[in-house]
């Protein structure tokens, strides 16, 4: 167990590394001047030379690239985002309040997901190939299809506009996060439901279960404690893709709904060439992924036997 | 495998035929007639400068399924390759290889493109590179996986003991094996990199104006949305549709594909 858990923390370590000096390295091979970019930013204004000279040493961009990378990443490692070059405020507090506004939307969004898929799954695979299957699997394979921006247009056009409902745009109120929460949630359930759906049929098909269910066991014990557990490891599985879904998703439905949160601050950032900003959300990006990602194979590992210990 | 080439013929033919059965020039600026509901004239109206919205929408295909067909063709090449060094190159190779391929795993995938294509700035060249280099990973890991095992197959061997070289080897008994394993990627590739461009193009990240990429066309329809809400309805109907034709076709060819695993 040890051994597996240093080998995935290993992992983790490589890709997160990998991913700060990729970024680094896109940062810095960015076209355009990046220290005249972070002045007009700041001052709003065409400046002299000496001015962006200022900026430059100020912010660092005269030291080499190896150098400028350490010096980027030695705070980092401490947790310290530093300031933003263009707003002069520290990172942090900033980035923090973004992520206060998109973690409550993922996680209504992947309730929604779940509250509507599995009910889905189960009721389609009560009897796989009915009109009712087919419709289930109709329906996914369309939400598969739809891109969240369409989706959120399409439901403030519905809600929002000809129906009067609720509102869409801005984050003011519990109310506005309905409509973002549904965009992305629809998205996830559409993915899910697909999955769920293999994976309880899969589960069925296991050879012991008419041993089982001759020697008396119920059907709900049946589908309790030999169905579901089986049924869940491929939605474990694909539980990384979800969240990778639900960012990209938030990103879209941020702009759409002009909700504050990770997204806009990252479109922001990268409209404004915000560096340390766009650092700010990639490394954060990063971070939630290999961990949850390392999270999953953990959970994978206790829940499903079968994958042993040298598969790290 | 016919689905699938049913699928390129179509998109090929919409591109170079749809242009054709434009009624009028995508770009053409028409002020008095802005905005204007569908009717005989415009079919499907016409948007804030006046353009013909089905126009664009014909045009569009060029720019949203010829960018994406290119770009999931560009990433098919790059991680087949990758994936065939890591298979054929021995371990070295293959634990650095692999860990370069988590790497860029390890990052929602449009996230990137999004903060790649903004940072190089908004244009098509930008674009195709944004979605080319975070798109080739699926295609490196099944590449490795099928390649890793045929590996000891009998005629694999055989034609190492014969003397041939790793790149013969991967040519003439790695690809054969993969073609349609990497085929069902590369329509999920397809479909992904529609949404993609289209996605960057909603941003104002990716083809600019006045090029009728359709999500672009979302953009500039989405000002309006209380005054034609129509017009926004189009470019992602369109979207739809053929992110939907794409995903059944590969469907097709994995339900054929594990059908006749089943029979060997």
């Amino acid at each position: 167990m040890i051994q597996v858990f240093s080998g995935l923390l290993l992992r983790a370590f490589v890709v997160l590394s990998g991913t700060a000096l990729l970024t680094f390295a896109l940062l810095w091979n960015a076209p355009g001047d990046p220290a005249q970019t972070i002045a007009m930013a700041r001052f709003d204004a065409l400046l002299s030379d000496d001015v962006i000279e200022q900026v430059r040493q100020e912010v660092g961009l005269d030291k080499g690239f190896w150098q400028a990378f350490w010096a980027w990443l030695g705070p980092l490692l401490r947790l310290d985002l530093g300031y933003s070059a263009v707003t002069g405020r520290p990172v942090g507090p900033d980035l923090w309040a973004a992520v206060s506004y998109s973690f409550p939307l993922a996680g209504a969004a992947l309730a929604v997901g779940l509250a509507m898929s599995v009910p889905l799954a189960v009721i389609a695979t009560k009897r796989p190939g009915s009109l009712l299957d087919r419709f289930a699997v109709g329906i996914a394979s369309l939400g598969n299809a739809i891109p969240a921006y369409w989706l959120g247009l399409m439901l403030i056009l519905l809600f929002a506009v000809k129906l009067a409902w609720l509102p869409a745009l801005g984050a003011s109120t519990p109310a506005h996060a309905i409509l973002p929460a549904l965009t992305l949630g629809l998205g996830v359930a559409a993915s899910l439901t697909r999955i769920i759906r293999s994976g309880i049929l899969e589960a069925r098909g296991q050879a012991f279960l008419p041993a089982i269910s001759r020697r008396g066991v119920s059907e709900r014990a049946l589908g309790k404690d030999h169905i579901a557990p089986h049924a869940a490891i491929p939605v474990i599985t694909v539980f990384g893709l979800e969240l990778a879904f639900l960012l990209e998703g938030i990103v879209l439905v941020e702009v759409i709904f002009g909700r504050p949160g990770l997204g806009t601050f990252l479109v922001q950032a990268i409209l404004s060439r915000d560096f340390s900003h766009v650092q700010a959300v990639v490394v954060l990006t990063a971070l939630i992924f290999v961990t949850v990602n390392l999270v999953i194979d953990l959970i994978y590992r206790a829940i499903d036997p079968r994958i042993g210990e040298n598969n790290a | 495998m016919r689905s699938v080439i049913a699928l390129v013929f179509a998109t090929v033919l919409l591109m170079v035929v749809g242009p054709m059965f434009a009624p009028y020039d995508p770009t053409a600026i028409n002020i008095p007639k802005r905005l204007s509901a569908p009717n005989t004239i415009f079919l499907l109206g016409t948007d804030a400068f006046g353009r013909d919205i089905l126009s664009r929408l014909l045009h569009g295909a060029q720019w949203s399924l010829g960018l994406a067909f290119l770009i999931s063709v560009i990433s098919l090449v790059i991680g087949t390759t990758i994936g065939l060094i890591a298979a054929l190159g021995g371990r070295f190779a293959d634990w650095g290889l692999m860990r370069v391929t988590d790497t860029f795993l390890a990052f929602p995938e449009l996230v990137a493109a999004i903060v790649i294509a903004g940072l190089l700035g908004a244009g098509s060249w930008s674009l195709i590179f944004a979605l080319s280099i975070t798109g080739w990973m699926r295609y490196a890991r099944v590449a490795r996986g099928i390649g890793l095992s045929v590996q000891s197959r009998g005629y694999v061997v055989q034609a190492r003991l014969a003397g041939l070289s790793g790149i013969s080897i991967a040519r003439w008994h790695y690809l054969p094996s993969l073609l349609p394993s990497l085929t069902v990627v590369w329509t999920g590739m397809f479909a992904r990199a529609i949404l993609g461009i289209s996605a960057l193009g909603f941003l104002g990240f990716g083809v600019q104006p006045p090029n009728p990429e359709w999500g672009a066309m979302l953009l500039d329809a989405r000002v309006h949305l209380r005054s034609t809400p129509l017009q926004m309805i189009w470019p992602g109907l369109a979207i739809v549709i053929c992110v939907l034709a794409i995903n059944l076709a590969g469907d097709a060819l994995r339900d054929a594909l594990s059908k006749q695993d089943s029979h060997e």
